[in-house]
């Protein structure tokens, strides 16, 4: 059944291409802010904050707002009930979502990572192994926050609007629209605590060489861990 | 093996009684017609034949097999075609027939199939820009991918003009003799006249009358399965 897992992973690829519009905020938002902000930065602070609040935004808006609108859509429209009368395992189409959005994020993130080291002058990684395990706990959380969403979500437009609220609730907590240092302090402690702030913090860790706290990436394993076991248990496949 | 086999199906959804005691067999190679008005059950039989819904008592059995029980058995023998599904809307033709052919170790030539079913113009045309015609024919061939023994098809002609429904009617016909044993599920009584073996009239949720076309007529002294049918369903509004 390998080979229909590669075809279903070929075809959400495809869909996801074929949607243009989709893919610019995951791709060119993420991609504006880094080049409007990195030159109020100077360049060897980039790897500090801007670039793992960068990678984080790739991460977050393909795994909260993307993967649930797909999913809901599915549902609403009958594709998943279509599937669901196929030999193919239940678990093998959420997978094949899951690979593609992990494929975009991919795509996404060496963009911003090429683009900030050979463009902007960004120092590269201090330890590489150590940020891409970082990196994937991260998708990871964003996919079990995504699935959840996706799960509970009535329509595919409840999904894409649950999904873009959360999104930006985690985003300003977590320090997308300036630092968390000008937010009051519980709001900021919240926001280092939420997927997103914690996101952004391990891989800033992971980045710089100082190695990520425990606090950010325990936050990280329990939101795999709770959404996602939730997610699992709340699925509606029509 | 008896491609499809209910005994005493029953189903209620809150108030309204869905499917009660709904019985019948279907011989293998035949095209066997589940005819009735809307909301008379036929969806929810050929949901609950597909696995999709659990009756609350009686059985239903596919090749011998539970769908719900022996799940992944039963899908490997059926090809359905659901009203309340669809496919993939930003895949073409070609790619959505493949994707469906992967599901199942044995199966058609995607290719082959495409033009059997007179999609070869459309090969290339994502799902979404599609005619009603053009996209009903692509669910047959998608349903026919896993080459089943076991085909359902729900509602087929729905909603289409009498050019695309003829067009459909002759890729029915055309599986006879194919080995492919199908249950068609239609309000329209002129298409199950025209291609059916024989047709189970559902009412209510409760098998009216069953047997050939012809036998239907005779037995009701009319002249068209529509007359016949209107005829056994009349008291019942």
């Amino acid at each position: 059944m390998i080979r229909a897992w590669l075809f279903l992973i070929g075809a959400e690829l495809r869909s996801v291409a074929r949607d243009t519009a989709g893919l610019i905020i995951p791709i060119g938002l993420p991609m504006l802010i880094l080049v409007t902000n990195a030159l109020a930065v100077p360049a060897e602070a980039l790897g500090a904050y801007l670039l793992p609040l960068v990678l984080t935004i790739v991460i977050a808006t393909i795994g909260v707002i993307n993967l649930p609108s797909f999913l809901a859509a599915y549902r609403t429209s009958g594709v998943l009930r279509r599937l669901a009368v196929t030999p193919v395992r239940p678990a093998a189409i959420l997978g094949a979502h899951l690979v593609a959005g992990l494929i975009q994020i991919t795509a996404g993130v060496v963009l911003a990572v090429v683009v900030a080291i050979a463009g902007l002058g960004a120092t590269p990684p201090a330890d590489p192994v150590l940020t891409v395990a970082v990196l994937l706990l991260a998708t990871l959380a964003m996919f079990a926050v995504g699935l959840l969403i996706a799960a509970v979500a009535p329509t595919a437009n409840a999904a894409l609007a649950t999904g873009l609220v959360v999104f930006f609730a985690m985003g300003a907590a977590g320090g997308m629209f300036g630092p968390p240092g000008n937010l009051p302090e519980a709001l900021a402690r919240a926001g280092t605590v939420v997927p997103f702030g914690a996101a952004v913090r391990a891989i800033g860790g992971a980045w710089d060489g100082a190695g990520p706290d425990a606090a950010p990436l325990l936050s990280l394993a329990v939101c795999v861990l709770v959404p996602g076991s939730a997610a699992i248990r709340f699925f509606r496949w029509s | 093996m008896t491609p499809i086999e209910v005994a005493h199906l029953h189903k209620r959804y809150r108030r309204t009684t869905a499917l009660d005691d709904v019985s019948f067999t279907v011989e293998p190679g035949e095209i066997f017609g589940l005819l009735g008005r809307n909301g008379a059950g036929k969806s929810t039989t050929v949901e609950t034949i597909a696995g999709l819904i659990r009756p609350e008592r009686g059985t239903a059995r596919v090749c011998g097999l539970d769908p719900i029980a022996d799940r992944a058995a039963v899908r490997r023998v059926l090809g359905v075609q659901l009203q309340s599904a669809a496919l993939h809307p930003a895949l073409t033709v070609r790619e959505l027939v493949r994707l469906h052919r992967s599901f199942y170790r044995d199966g058609a030539d995607p290719d082959r199939l495409i033009a059997d079913l007179g999609l070869e113009p459309r090969r290339d045309t994502r799902f979404q820009n599609l005619s009603g015609g053009e996209a009903q024919r692509v669910s047959i061939a998608v349903a026919l991918a896993g080459r089943p023994t076991v085909a359902l098809l729900d509602e087929l002609t729905t909603g289409l003009d009498p050019e695309a429904r003829r067009h459909l009617w002759d890729v029915v016909a055309g599986l006879r003799g194919t080995g492919v044993t199908v249950l068609l599920v239609s309000h329209l009584t002129e298409e199950l006249e025209r291609l059916c073996d024989r047709v189970a009239v559902l009412d209510h949720g409760r098998v009216l009358g069953l047997d050939t076309p012809a036998a239907l007529i005779a037995r009701a002294g009319r002249a068209t399965l529509e007359e016949a049918f209107l005829a056994l369903v009349g008291g019942r509004r």
